[in-house]
């Protein structure tokens, strides 16, 4: 069973970096877990990053104003709802996975979205703000234990080890 | 005073790509315009940078075209350094240029103009979208248009380092030479794109002209500006993405302009209105004269309408055939009908498979020489390409050491933006009568918008919120009359 931890934002564009820097920082870490890929694609022409993974975590940043800065949410693909709008840019992850699965170049069974509310401006060259900058290490030990998980499952030993707090 | 009414695509860089119409105290439109998203600060941040940084910082600018970027800035690098690439590292790139191009365009055609067309203007809403065109068009062509921009994709990986962000183009050439198995690879992937091009001028042909109905939407006023026209030509005024010179027609399709992307700022000025920070390109030969169209009007665009406007036919056999039908059925030109880009589009889907297969059947694409070593010393570069929604600029000035000083692009969407608010504006000033306003505006300007296809792609690209479209009507003070939500 292959993962995927796919890091979506533009790195040079403030907050909009986090989870690019979230899942760069996992590198080690993952290795031999998952795939951990970067990307500032956006729509559809992220159809083809999910082919071939049964399960995926997917870690981005999201602008609902309703949450104060850097907190994480976790909405289920369906929560995310369908996307119609006027350019297939903003194709999002839920119309991704409908389209791969329709055409059967298959789609993750399995996805988690990790996402961070981001207030800052997405200005070019703005740095990442302090609270969306402290919420990469929880959010690291979030994709960390999803895979284990997801790992362990497949190992059959049952029981994941209980993360070490404390530690990346 | 007036009401405002706001069609907002919400993407979770909430704020960008709006359309607010004004309602003035009659309820008739008094004005309506299209806020077009703008990645602010790129100036600023490439300062002090690295000239030869910029093809890879740049391609990471746009979720949805990073190779149009790269190329930009690497022939940008080429200006700036006054150094040629040897005709393989210049083959290289716009065979690379071209497949993406394909890949773009094909994709674009069938699940952007799909709903539109393939599934139908008046299909209900709920199968209008890329679902819809799946089940229209059957799985297997479905398939076959992701397996082309697969195939495409593996070969842009296979020659530029990566398929979506490259990191080939050098100035003075490209990074490696192309082998000769890569060189079949590509021979392989623009055959198979050519058929497929093929394929979807017939489904256009069938679907589109054979419905009398679609014509006339097309052909319709409501979709319909009298405006210049802009894009890269050859020395013969044919179409060209890579490479060439700007020409700009006017509404009669006379030509008003040709010259070299490094002249740009002599003939591109931005206007500034007071109620967006939009800046909105127009034509300082012509002038800013508002909002219109016209020969008066220095208003143009760009895109696959504009680049075949501007230019007098195709430079491969296949495209040539469709451009002559596309002109025998809408013509004569210049081709004023705002949908008519989905045609366009397609036409240039041929053009660019078949320039991939030139450039694959040309021995000295494999020749090992694909770099000039730049010598002298740097100063000032500007690269212009036809990115797939529109000409494309790349400027920069750079001290001795080539460290950026300055740095301006303009990227296709802000070419269009003063004909896009025309659109906007005509459907706001068509449907909206008394202050009522419902479902018909939001189609209309959805349809008008995917002809454009504005890319509100600089750095938005996922996890859109839950009502991708709104409507709000307030009334002069403020209080929210109603509400029509799309999603």
């Amino acid at each position: 069973m292959r993962t995927l931890v796919l890091g979506l934002g533009n790195e040079y564009a403030g907050d909009d970096a986090v989870g690019v820097l979230a899942v760069r920082a996992l590198r080690g870490a993952l290795a031999g877990m998952a795939d951990v890929v970067e990307s500032a694609a956006s729509g559809l022409a992220l159809i083809e990053v999910f082919t071939g993974y049964e399960r995926a975590v997917i870690v981005d940043s999201i602008r609902t104003g309703r949450s104060p800065a850097g907190t994480i949410i976790e909405p289920g693909l369906g929560e995310l709802g369908r996307a119609t709008a006027p350019s297939l840019h903003q194709a999002g992850i839920p119309e991704l996975a409908a389209v791969a699965r329709r055409l059967g170049m298959g789609f993750p069974d399995r996805t988690r979205v990790l996402a961070v509310e981001v207030t800052g401006p997405l200005t070019f060259g703005a740095p990442v703000s302090e609270p969306v900058a402290a919420a990469v290490v929880p959010l690291g030990r979030r994709i960390l234990d999803q895979v284990r998980l997801w790992a362990s499952e497949d190992s059959g030993d049952g029981l994941p080890e209980r993360p070490e707090r404390g530690r990346q | 005073m007036s009401r405002e009414i706001l069609i907002d695509p919400i993407t979770r860089l909430e704020g960008h790509g709006r359309i607010h119409i004004f309602l003035d105290d009659g309820g008739g439109v008094d004005r309506a315009y299209l806020q077009v998203p703008e990645l602010r600060g790129f100036e600023k941040f490439a300062q002090g940078r690295r000239a030869e940084d910029m093809p890879q910082i740049t391609s990471r600018i746009c979720g949805v075209c990073p190779m149009a970027h790269h190329m930009a800035a690497a022939k940008a690098l080429d200006d700036l350094y006054q150094v040629d690439p040897p005709p393989a590292g210049r083959k290289i790139r716009e065979l690379l240029y071209s497949a993406f191009m394909v890949e773009d365009h094909a994709l674009h055609f069938f699940f952007l103009g799909g709903p539109d067309f393939i599934v139908g203007p008046d299909a209900p809403r709920q199968q209008r979208n890329i679902l819809g065109v799946v089940d229209a068009v059957g799985l297997e062509v479905g398939k076959e248009v992701i397996g082309v921009r697969k195939q495409l994709r593996d070969l842009v990986a296979a020659v530029a380092g990566k398929a979506v962000h490259p990191v080939f183009g050098l100035p003075g050439g490209v990074s490696r030479s192309l082998s000769s198995d890569v060189r079949q690879q590509a021979a392989a992937a623009a055959a198979r794109a050519i058929e497929f091009s093929q394929f979807a001028l017939g489904a256009f042909r069938t679907i589109v002209l054979g419905n009398p109905g679609y014509v006339d939407l097309v052909t319709s006023e409501a979709y319909t500006h009298r405006t210049y026209y802009m894009g890269l030509v050859d020395a013969a005024n044919k179409v060209t993405f890579y490479d060439g010179t700007l020409r700009v027609v006017g509404p009669s399709g006379k030509e008003l302009l040709r010259f070299a992307g490094q002249d740009y700022l002599s003939h591109i000025a931005e206007h500034v209105e007071p109620w967006t920070y939009m800046k909105f390109c127009f034509l300082k030969d012509v002038g800013w004269n508002g909002f219109a169209d016209g020969a008066g009007s220095g208003v143009y665009s760009v895109a696959p309408l504009a680049r075949l406007n501007a230019a007098d036919g195709m430079a491969t056999p296949r495209a040539q055939e469709a451009y002559e039908e596309f002109v025998t059925t809408l013509g004569p030109k210049p081709v004023h009908h705002t949908l008519a880009n989905h045609w366009a589009r397609i036409i240039e889907l041929m053009y660019a498979a078949e320039r991939m297969a030139e450039l694959a059947a040309d021995p000295e694409i494999t020749d090992p020489q694909v770099r000039t070593l730049p010598t002298a010393a740097p100063r000032e570069g500007i690269g212009v390409v036809e990115a797939p929604r529109g000409t494309l600029f790349h400027h920069y000035q750079t001290d001795e050491h080539g460290l950026i000083t300055a740095a301006n692009m303009i990227v296709a969407t802000q070419n269009n933006a003063a004909r896009i608010a025309l659109s906007v504006d005509k459907a706001a000033h068509a449907l909206i009568r008394n202050g009522h306003v419902d479902d018909a505006l939001l189609n209309q300007v959805e349809m008008a918008f995917r002809a454009y296809d504005p890319c509100f792609g600089c750095s938005t690209h996922s996890l859109p919120g839950h009502m991708p479209l709104i409507v709000d009507v307030r009334d002069p003070g403020g209080a929210l009359l109603s509400e029509i939500r799309r999603d």
